[in-house]
């Protein structure tokens, strides 16, 4: 079995490696500038996925109309990891084996753990697009990076919307043991023991993919709490906020920032999702700058709505940050340009203005709190 | 004790959907031995097809609204039941006398491409039926939450186990479907049309499966592609609880794996509500091989 399995894996590699040779000579010097995009196309998260992938091939034709990178076009290697741990590493092994230059990548902190791990051993870099969780940073890597924020800042904006802006005391906390909404639970929770003014009444986790959360959500109407935070994703959140006005619970459902979209508004029905919170980056409506501003008209031209959830747009700046570190370096060196982007880059991205940290942190973080507004909108929240 | 009330009320809402996808899997088993793996496709197309026919009809505007979903639901079970019948005459009935696994890999083949074929047809994105297709009535009943969706399931459930029950072991047919399941050749000679029979069975559970998908669908009101899955595990573990190839079993296995699953989730933990039900499973096998009502041991050819 096996000495026939890596016979015809040689094979394949001798092949594709002939064909990759006999194309590069037929383009010549136009060899493009091959960078992966590993994202969610199928799967629970797919709506995400396919987001994502729109946002990078804007940013990808706005590049090749400039006359691309190095005076090469950039070229997108399409991954999907079905938002799945195993799918991921797949993914990732097959982007490896593609030779591609970088991978932007992934949505969902676990999804992203198992694909991180195969690129940095293969020293590949990737930049993730929608994993927060805070230990992905923490385990000192060098071809991590992030365009999006950590959980431990969100879960510190949590508690002081609770403190500062809703004034509430009876807090409750619900995440589904994903690494990311655990993540942002246990920041959370950190954070409103630090402040010591509300007092955390209920701490459980979900099962991801459940579709009757009454048995927990009685228990926690026992405990009273007047606000609700819920930390994972809006599959789940939807249910959770819907089945809690069904138990005759009615404290007030804060989702984090996987929970709410307009799937969620659709799902949980506009009664009960209305006056829901949640906490997040800016979406891409309420971007200041005029980067921001202009990716969005050429979203709107070409799918009809802005994107509907943050990440999608940070996945477009990891491909900014990825072209410029090409650019100012002229390599395509992962060593070089995993210095670089760790030092000296600074580019004004889509998001804002973006420097990494030496442990691949994004620099800076901005949250907002939103409300689900009458029509099924977010707007930003005003006490 | 209100509390624990209400765990069980919602065990048993969820339970008897358990139950009657359930009876869909024990019932080819029987019949076949086969463990038809689509037959949770087959209650996700149900839940799809539902929604469908809700949104694209408006529904409701001229008839009254327990006649509308009357209709709804026997629509759905007509149409998923047809796709059943076709279902076994492409992907089971060439497979008769092979070898039984085989068999087991075309039911996975047929589930994959169910499932991928609905996320094509309806997207990948969870679809939510509309709020208006039942409304939101609830009542406290000494401190118990009870809403009307849970009153409608629960009889629904009823009347298509107890309608089921009645016709397998009060008719002719139901006569001819148990000598089937005992042994096709000596029905044969009973002068039994097997095909027939097998035809039959691959027409009611489908229905069976569609009608719970469209029960979980107003429940819930969110589905989604992939739901056929952990539902068709779910029932696949009642039908195995009660033992599979008993239809009685199959209703007793749904409605304690719903009541076992809430209980744990209620009094133990939500995360962990999975690897109890699951452990209470392997008990239960361990102590019992067939299932709680399970008395024929599947004979290995």
């Amino acid at each position: 079995m096996r000495p026939r399995g890596a016979g015809a894996f040689a094979a394949a590699w001798v092949v594709t490696w002939l064909l990759a040779v006999l194309l590069a000579g037929a383009v010549g010097a136009q060899e493009p500038i091959r960078i992966g995009l590993q994202a969610p196309i199928t799967g629970p998260w797919a709506y995400e996925g396919e987001m994502a992938r729109n946002s990078v091939e804007i940013v990808k034709d706005q590049i090749n109309a400039r006359g691309g990178v190095l005076g090469r076009p950039i070229e997108i290697v399409l991954g999907d990891d079905q938002g799945n741990p195993r799918q991921s590493a797949l993914v990732a092994q097959r982007m490896v084996a593609a030779g591609v230059v970088a991978v932007i990548g992934t949505y969902g902190s676990s999804i992203n753990e198992a694909a991180s791990t195969i690129y940095e051993r293969a020293g590949v870099v990737n930049i993730a697009y929608g994993a927060t969780a805070v230990q992905l940073t923490e385990r000192g890597w060098r071809y991590f990076f992030r365009t999006c924020f950590r959980d431990d800042r969100q879960g510190a904006f949590f508690a002081q919307l609770v403190n500062e802006m809703l004034g509430a005391s009876r807090v409750a906390i619900l995440h589904d043991n994903t690494t990311f909404a655990r993540g942002l639970a246990e920041a959370a929770r950190a954070s409103l023991a630090a402040e010591g003014l509300a007092e955390l009444v209920f701490y459980d986790a979900v099962t991801p993919g459940e579709r009757d959360f009454t048995p927990i959500l009685s228990r926690m109407r026992a405990r009273a709490p007047e606000v609700v935070y819920y930390t994972g994703y809006y599959p789940e959140a939807a249910l959770i906020a819907r089945q809690m006005r069904d138990l005759g619970i009615d404290a007030l459902f804060v989702g984090g920032n996987a929970a709410i979209n307009d799937e969620f508004v659709e799902i949980a029905g506009l009664e009960v999702a209305s006056g829901a919170l949640m906490t997040q980056e800016p979406l891409p409506t309420d971007l200041p700058y005029p980067e921001a501003q202009a990716f969005l008209e050429e979203y709107v031209r070409r799918h009809g709505q802005p994107p509907s959830s943050p990440w999608p747009v940070y996945a477009a700046d990891a491909l900014l940050v990825l072209a410029a570190a090409i650019e100012a370096t002229g390599s395509t060196e992962s060593e070089i340009l995993a210095e670089f982007i760790r030092g000296p880059l600074a580019i004004q991205g889509i998001t804002g203005p973006i420097a990494f940290d030496s442990r691949g942190d994004r620099e800076g973080a901005i949250y907002l709190a939103y409300q689900v507004g009458p029509d099924g909108g977010l707007q930003p929240y005003e006490p | 004790m209100a509390l624990f009330l209400e765990q069980l009320l919602n065990g048993l809402t969820v339970g008897s959907v358990y139950a009657v996808v359930a009876l869909g899997y024990t019932m080819v088993y029987g019949v076949l031995r086969l463990i038809n793996f689509a037959h949770g496709e087959l209650f996700m197309l149900g839940a799809y097809l539902g929604f469908t026919l809700l949104v694209a009809t408006g529904l409701g505007g001229a008839l009254p609204l327990g006649l509308a979903l009357l209709l709804l639901l026997l629509v759905v079970m007509g149409a998923v039941a047809l796709l059943g019948l076709v279902i076994e005459r492409v992907a089971y009935r060439p497979l008769r006398r092979a070898n039984r696994l085989t068999a087991v890999v075309s039911a996975l083949g047929v589930s994959i491409f169910l499932q991928n074929g609905a996320m094509l047809l309806w997207g990948p994105r969870y679809r939510a039926y509309p709020a208006w297709a039942l409304p939101e009535v609830r009542w406290t009943v000494a401190g118990l939450h009870l809403s009307l969706m849970q009153v409608v399931i629960l009889a629904v459930a009823l009347v298509l186990m107890v309608g089921l029950y009645l016709l397998i072991q009060k008719t002719m047919l139901g006569t001819a479907i148990r000598a089937t399941a005992i042994d096709h050749d000596t029905a044969r000679l009973m002068g039994i049309n097997v095909d027939r029979i097998i035809q039959f069975i691959f027409f009611i559970g489908p229905a069976l499966g569609a009608a719970a998908g469209v029960l979980l669908g107003l429940y819930y009101r969110q589905v989604h592609f992939t739901m056929g899955w952990i539902y068709g595990l779910k029932a696949f573990t009642a039908a195995i609880l009660g033992g599979i190839g008993n239809i009685p079993g199959a209703m007793i296995g749904g409605l304690l794996l719903g009541i076992l699953e809430m209980l744990g989730a209620g009094y133990l933990s939500a995360a962990w509500k999975d690897a109890f039900v699951f452990m209470i499973l392997i008990l239960l096998l361990i102590l019992r091989p067939t299932g709680l009502l399970g008395e024929r041991v599947a004979e290995k050819v």
